[in-house]
């Protein structure tokens, strides 16, 4: 049987239909901050139904860490695009005829878009206050600041900077940034809802059923039982389809108009529903003149939007990664998620990491330019190897950052002549503390996987189902895995991080075991513990860490300011390998959106306003963007299997603007701009002349 | 309106308002989901049929004007395509989304051209966007086909 994704019949989520089924249409506040006044339907027409705020009054903030989220803006619009009201009617084209009906009256209110200046203390309040959330995807001890915007601050407290950059011959202090960008994933949202007598059943693409089931559950005050969520493969998520996105508003429309409600987006409201963090990042360091560091302090400002959604966490790992894999003795980090009136930023492939690696990475080779060291070379004499302690106190086990920076620099020829190249490497935590289970039944000859991980394209479901094959000692053609189903699957953390192939592995070792013993069906369960202090950065912060290390060789053009990748080199700690073909494209899907995000994407406002929401003014790699594009996958005989989801993305827009800087072209921004790379060469003559 | 056509082989009559998108007409009428609704302005592909042979972003190709045309999508082409097998043997594809309008637009490529180099499947697929980034293996796919 041909694969349905190349025959046509691969369904996802925008596909599945109900009998009698009504299209929702969101209407969303034009101004980035604005008291919402009224909201009046009349003239929308009697077969629509519509969602009014007064509707929903009566129903619970949600957030999946802090609850600072109504189904829709009650009274206040946070953001322009912010949901005041929505439509559902017979059609897709009569519910946006009546959405444009709705008239709302706003107030203007002052609005702020810098999360450095938003993390002031006289800085306007997007939020009141911050209702830390009862989800368990708020794992972690949060730590808004009552009466400010940071709605999570982080620390790292290990050793005393101060003292260390005292020891320090040489010590660099710049302050980078990283514009917001879109998953661009090719399938839209989409969700479909009915109720039926109390209980909500939901068709949606979600990374993370049982944490919207729970938010849902709280929204709506029912069991989260009641709830039953169906889970298509999605056409694509790269961290967009996670927690409540648009779920929550059509699962209202459909319970106001006891009918099922399906709500897909358009291409352009994709840019009002999640992006990626922009990130404000300072880096002090310092070494002695040998080369060897002593110290760092680093200052990160992650811009989560009008919703926190998980930008707590985001910041938290940004801010835990942000030391680098590097023996420090004396480290301090300070990171906020800031709310400011832009769009909400939530997970976004790299989760985090992207932003701090640009920032330590480049930092690293302005100290290596400085103490006159080769960049590989001042690498390797600090970085991290086996048993070492990281500056969290855990200890590193399976360590291998020498060797991705070794295999990355061999890739792009770095030994023969370094200029116009440039190196990266990042760690890269996974979400821990977890808890993962998996069920497997007996179906004849066939087996049968219960397991709520997620397919977006990664190839989740090919490789666990694999790995049960290969415990099974059967083969995978025996082995079947249904979409998930909330009322059929065990619980599971979420399918993020890049975790799912490790802890189900772990998980189907026990449910083969408990199958062997039980006969019909088997379950296991694993549990991985740790987490950190957030007010001292200590604890464990990941399991085991996913390391890479990206090699770039650049061409720039100085008149017109052009940057080309001529050549892009990866190495990826994987472990063990359990899919070659997956693990691949992996790699190869990250380095390319790792280009993207380095020469391409940047979200771009005015007043709040996206002025970039479509795929024409904002581009994303094509073929014709791909530059001759290498990696390697380092294995290691009984080693843990590594998720490969993320891992090549941050270092690639570090290592081309370590590439670009050893150019002597100081580029302290992404994406690299051409205007960036003109002001640049404009420095360097400059300092020159 | 009515709008007369072949689809896929089958003579067939659509019926479409004046302003509506051959996209959303084949997915309404015909169930043909392979063409996708993605970007709207026809730059990303994933809405590719083909028209009397070329490839067409269906976004941007009001219905009526499919009159007295040829329209192929991927169901058309039954499972077992040069093309398909060879983006399976490469696995030229994640979570699948724009495959049905890669293959298309490659198949327009090797009437063309039997026997493109890499750089001219780049070239004349650039106008079909892949978010998961399969380009390389799209590309060994196509040679494999070609082959």
């Amino acid at each position: 049987m041909a694969d349905p994704r190349v025959t046509g019949a691969a369904r996802y989520a925008e596909d599945v239909q109900l009998p009698g089924m009504l299209h929702a249409r969101i209407v969303r506040s034009p101004y980035a901050h604005a008291r919402v006044l009224s909201v009046d339907a009349s003239a929308a027409g009697e077969d629509v139904v519509v969602l009014a705020p007064d509707d929903v009054r009566g129903l619970r903030r949600y957030g999946c860490q802090i609850k600072d989220q109504a189904v829709l803006a009650l009274d206040r619009a946070r953001f322009a695009g912010d949901p005041v009201a929505a439509v559902a009617a017979a059609t897709p084209q009569l519910a946006r005829a009546a959405a444009d009906l709705v008239e709302v009256a706003y107030e203007e209110l002052e609005a702020i878009f810098d999360p450095v200046e938003a993390a002031e203390p006289d800085a306007p309040l997007v939020h009141d206050t911050a209702a830390i959330s009862d989800n368990d995807a708020a794992y972690f001890d949060l730590r808004p600041q009552s009466g400010t915007n940071i709605c999570h601050r982080f620390r790292i407290r290990h050793g005393d900077p101060e003292t260390g950059f005292d020891e320090a011959d040489v010590i660099v202090d710049e302050t980078f940034q990283t514009a917001g960008a879109q998953h661009v994933h090719m399938e839209p949202h989409a969700a479909l809802a009915r109720w039926e007598d109390g209980r909500l059943e939901l068709w949606t693409g979600t990374q993370t059923p049982f944490n919207l089931r729970e938010d849902l559950a709280g929204i709506f005050g029912i069991a989260p039982e009641e709830i039953r969520i169906h889970c298509p493969p999605m056409g694509g998520a790269f961290g967009a389809k996670t927690f409540v996105r648009i779920e929550a508003i059509v699962a209202a429309l459909a319970r106001k108009a006891n009918r099922p409600v399906r709500c897909v987006l358009e291409r352009s409201e994709e840019w009002l529903t999640l992006n990626r963090h922009p990130a404000v990042i300072r880096v002090k360091v310092g070494a002695r003149a040998d080369g060897t560091l002593v110290a760092k302090r680093v200052w990160c400002w992650a811009d989560t939007g009008g919703y926190a959604d998980c930008g707590p966490g985001v910041a938290q790992k940004m801010g835990f990664a942000a030391p680098g894999p590097y023996r420090i003795p004396h480290v301090w980090v300070d990171s906020r998620a800031v709310y400011t009136n832009l769009a909400p930023n939530g997970a976004f492939r790299g989760y985090g990491q992207m932003q701090c690696v640009w920032s330590s990475e480049l930092a690293m080779d302005l100290l290596a330019e400085r103490l006159g060291l080769d960049a590989l070379e001042f690498r390797l004499r600090n970085v991290l190897r086996e048993g070492d302690r990281y500056c969290t106190g855990e200890e590193m086990h399976d360590v291998h950052f020498a060797d991705c920076l070794e295999a990355a620099a061999r890739g792009i020829g770095w030994h023969d002549d370094a200029r116009g190249k440039g190196l990266a490497v990042v760690m890269k935590g996974m979400q821990t503390p977890s808890r993962a289970g998996i069920a497997i039944e007996r179906d004849g000859d066939r087996f049968v996987v219960r397991c709520a991980t997620a397919e977006m394209g990664q190839g989740a479901r090919r490789a666990i189902s694999l790995l049960a094959a290969d415990l099974l000692g059967v083969d995978v053609a025996r082995v079947r895995f249904p979409d998930p189903d909330t009322h059929l699957v065990p619980y599971d953390t979420r399918t993020t991080s890049s975790r799912s192939t490790y802890v189900m592995g772990l998980a189907l070792e026990r449910a083969v075991g408990d199958l062997r013993e039980h006969g019909e069906r088997g379950y296991g369960e694993i549990e991985i513990p740790g987490g950190l202090d957030p007010d001292t950065g200590q604890g464990v912060a990941s399991h085991h860490w996913h390391q890479a290390a990206a090699g770039a060789e650049v061409r720039v053009d100085e008149e017109t300011g052009k940057v080309e990748v001529v050549r892009l080199h990866a190495a990826v700690y994987a472990g063990r390998v359990v899919n070659r073909a997956g693990a691949e494209l992996q790699n190869e899907g990250s380095m390319i959106m790792g280009l993207g995000t380095a020469l391409l994407e940047r979200i771009d406002h005015a007043d709040g306003h996206i002025t970039n929401a479509n795929l024409s003014d904002y581009e994303i790699p094509s073929f014709a963007d791909v530059p001759p594009l290498t990696h390697d996958l380092l294995e290691r005989e009984g080693g843990e299997i590594h998720g490969l989801g993320e891992t090549a993305l941050p270092p690639v827009p570090a290592a081309v603007g370590n590439a670009v800087a050893s150019l002597g072209l100081r580029v302290r921004e992404l994406p690299i701009s051409a205007e960036a790379v003109l002001a640049a060469v404009d420095e360097r003559e400059g300092v020159r002349a | 309106m009515k709008v007369s056509c072949t689809v896929n082989g089958d003579a067939v009559e659509l019926e479409a308002t004046p302003d509506e998108a051959l996209l959303d007409v084949l997915r309404r009428q015909l169930d043909l989901r392979s063409v996708r609704p993605t970007c709207g302005i026809g730059v990303c592909g994933a809405c590719t049929a083909l028209v009397d042979g070329e490839p067409v972003s269906t976004c941007l190709l009001l219905a009526p004007l499919a009159e007295g045309r040829e329209i192929t999508t991927v169901e058309g082409l039954g499972g077992d395509h040069p093309l398909q097998r060879a983006f399976v043997e490469s696995r030229a594809f994640q979570c699948g989304y724009c495959t049905p309008g890669m293959i298309l637009s490659a198949k327009r490529l090797l009437e063309e051209n039997p026997s493109p180099s890499a750089h001219e499947i780049a070239d004349f697929l650039s106008g079909n966007l892949c978010r998961c980034g399969c380009y390389l293996k799209i590309v060994d796919a196509v040679t494999r086909a070609a082959a």
